[in-house]
């Protein structure tokens, strides 16, 4: 029984691994290696923030991660699953089921309201409304838009909006919340306050942040950092 | 996602550009009422041709010798009229049977003599319901059967013969042997319809007189006119009466008559009408695509605009089933909110054309227009049948539905990794 606890303490449950994954794209005629046999583990709880100069593979490595494209060779693993032996509409249903996205664009659905783009993972998996109202209220209390509920994304700021994508990525309880350049087109006050939430959400929820960022903000808030080059991990610090 | 909550999406994601969506709606409008009122047209002004076809004559189904049609003469005769109007009475949609004889006739007054068709009827069965040339007697009246033998003439016939009302007429006609019979007759009103070939080549006369001149016997006819509530039953009721003649008359009887609609007795109208019909179905599937054409576009455009949003909701979980519902409802909306707009945009014009039409007489000329004898009304107006309504609307609703479906079934094969930039 100790041996099982011990175990536990020294391997944390994986949330996301890369194996070996290559990926090559075709510009034209010319074959552009994106990923370079990369090799990462994203562990559950984690912090983690991938950077790098452009062109290193962060967008690509996310995309694996998050399902969104196929490498060329290699093992992607998300709690668990190989997503190279699923077929479409198992991937999506993994996406729906395991993964946040938090884009930098916000990328919330303009017709839609802060509740409704927050609740829109539940709603596709079908908790009842109930839950998804009770749920949604208070992600929307935690990251601070209490009272914005009905306002759509064209009636709040950037910042706002940034939230809601940060209550739409997590209100679904996914094993990882993948953040693409999430302070980018945010102010200085405005990020740090986001990135409180988000430090918050990992502390006291266990929610799982895998960011890409130049953010030097970002940076000094993860308490893992990784370093792309050439599609490979090139350094990996844990603090 | 629940079906309601991804109807409310495509009901906001329609009004997200306003101008095109209400572009696109007023081609749905002006598609659907364009069909509307010329399918409405149509199916008034065939049945009113047809219903006033089956009133010159023939009834909308005619029983008759079987060889009457092919060679008619007066030779070739029903001799028991009275009991086939009783029978075909039975039928419900049957709403007056008469008795008529018709054939050809030499006409003749002091200074002139015309050949001419006639129609033999009896005045005190017959009413403008069953024989409509009795409202376009316009000098005279119906009374045939006073002091002597009345005729009714069309207005140039009567013209041509000399003849004023009053003035006598002798007719001279084939009898069943054979023989070359005459009776005398005065002019008892002349008939003007705007139908050339009426109005210079037909005259009316009782039946009494006729059988009597021709040696028929007192139940005998060359054709029983039926007459039904809506022509489109013609060919049904056609088809019960044989049935039911041979039921109830024997197969030896039966063989010698036909049960025939309209459009087997008057044959150029049904093709006319026919060739009209097809040329509008043609127009209309011709409408129904141009519709399309214009619903496609704007569905596609909008598809095209945002694949990018497309993309996130394919990243956050949606099945690509559920983006081509979201599409399709979206297309699905744009089609009921533009029948309902057809719907009052179509009514005024409908209910006036209905109601009061347009008078067309100054673009027919004045001596009228006729289809195989038939006038053609002079006053434009409309009554669609309900079932013609249903179908343009389940038509244009098709259209639209089928013009989403590629935009739809892109709309889920964006690949979310193009379209976003994760990183």
């Amino acid at each position: 029984m100790s041996a099982v606890v011990e175990h536990k303490i020294s391997h944390p449950v994986v949330a996301a691994e890369l194996i070996d994954v290559t990926k090559i794209y075709l510009q034209g005629e010319v074959e552009v290696r994106a990923l370079n046999g990369l090799n990462m583990q994203i562990a559950e709880r984690e912090f983690t923030a991938l950077y790098g100069p452009s062109g290193s593979g962060k967008t690509t490595a996310l995309n694996m991660i998050g399902g969104l494209d196929e490498p060329t060779s290699g093992t992607v693993i998300i709690g668990g699953q190989n997503l190279g032996r699923l077929n479409r509409k198992q991937l999506s249903h993994l996406r729906r089921d395991r993964i946040g996205f938090v884009f930098q664009a916000y990328n919330l659905l303009p017709v839609l309201s802060a509740y409704e783009n927050a609740e829109l993972v539940m709603s596709i998996q079908g908790v009842p409304e109930s839950e998804r109202r009770e749920r949604v209220m208070g992600l929307l209390a935690d990251v601070g838009l209490e009272g914005l509920e009905h306002r759509r994304p064209a009636e709040m700021s950037g910042g706002q909006q940034q939230r809601v994508a940060i209550a739409r990525a997590i209100a679904a309880n996914p094993s990882v919340v993948l953040a693409d350049e999430p302070t980018a087109n945010l102010d200085t006050e405005t990020a740090a306050g986001l990135l409180d939430i988000m430090e918050q959400l990992n502390r006291d929820r266990g929610v799982t942040f895998l960011f890409s960022t130049h953010d030097p903000r970002v940076m000094e808030r993860a308490r893992r950092l990784i370093q792309l080059v050439d599609g490979q991990v090139a350094d990996d610090e844990r603090r | 996602m629940n079906k309601p909550k991804i109807a409310v999406m495509a009901w906001r994601n329609l009004w997200r550009n306003r101008r095109r969506t209400l572009i696109t709606l007023s081609s749905i409008v002006f598609g659907v009422c364009l069909s509307v009122l010329f399918t409405a047209m149509q199916d008034y002004n065939w049945a009113d041709m047809i219903n006033l076809a089956a009133r010159l004559g023939g009834g909308h189904v005619t029983v008759q010798h079987h060889e009457y049609l092919d060679t008619p003469s007066l030779t070739r005769t029903v001799r028991n009229a009275g009991r086939l109007a009783d029978l075909a009475s039975q039928d419900p949609r049957v709403e007056r049977a008469v008795a008529r004889i018709s054939g050809q006739a030499m006409l003749a007054t002091a200074g002139e003599s015309y050949g001419a068709a006639f129609l033999a009827f009896d005045p005190a069965h017959e009413d403008v319901e069953t024989l409509s040339l009795l409202e376009a007697i316009e000098d005279g009246d119906v009374e045939l059967e006073g002091r002597t033998t009345g005729i009714l003439l069309g207005t140039q016939l009567a013209s041509n013969l000399g003849a004023e009302v009053g003035d006598r007429v002798v007719f001279t006609m084939t009898d069943k042997e054979g023989e070359i019979v005459s009776g005398l007759a005065r002019l008892a009103g002349i008939i003007r319809t705007g139908s050339p070939s009426v109005d210079n080549g037909l005259a009316l006369l009782p039946l009494s007189r006729v059988r009597e001149v021709l040696n028929y016997g007192n139940d005998e006819a060359t054709q029983v006119a039926l007459f039904v509530g809506d022509q489109r039953d013609s060919a049904s009721v056609a088809r019960n009466i044989s049935a039911l003649i041979r039921e109830n008359l024997g197969d030896d009887v039966a063989i010698q008559l036909a049960s025939l609609p309209w459009d087997k007795v008057q044959p150029e109208l049904a093709t006319f009408i026919a060739m009209k019909v097809g040329g509008a179905v043609f127009m209309e599937i011709f409408i129904a695509i141009l519709v399309a054409a214009g619903i496609f576009n704007t569905l596609f455009v909008n598809v095209m605009e945002r694949l990018r949003e497309f993309g996130i909701m394919l990243a956050v979980g949606f099945s690509q089933g559920v983006l081509f519902r979201l599409v399709m409802l979206e297309s699905l909306w744009l089609g009921l909110v533009g029948l309902a707009a057809a719907f009052v945009v179509t009514a005024g014009p409908y209910l006036y054309l209905k109601k009061t039409g347009i008078n067309m007489a100054a673009y027919l000329g004045e001596g009228g227009a006729d289809v195989a004898g038939v006038a053609i009304s002079s006053t434009l107006r409309v009554g669609i049948y309900v079932e013609h309504a249903i179908a343009i609307a389940v038509l244009a609703l098709l259209a639209t539905l089928l013009a989403g479906i590629y935009p739809a079934w892109r709309a889920g094969r964006v690949s979310p990794a193009d379209t976003i930039r994760v990183v």
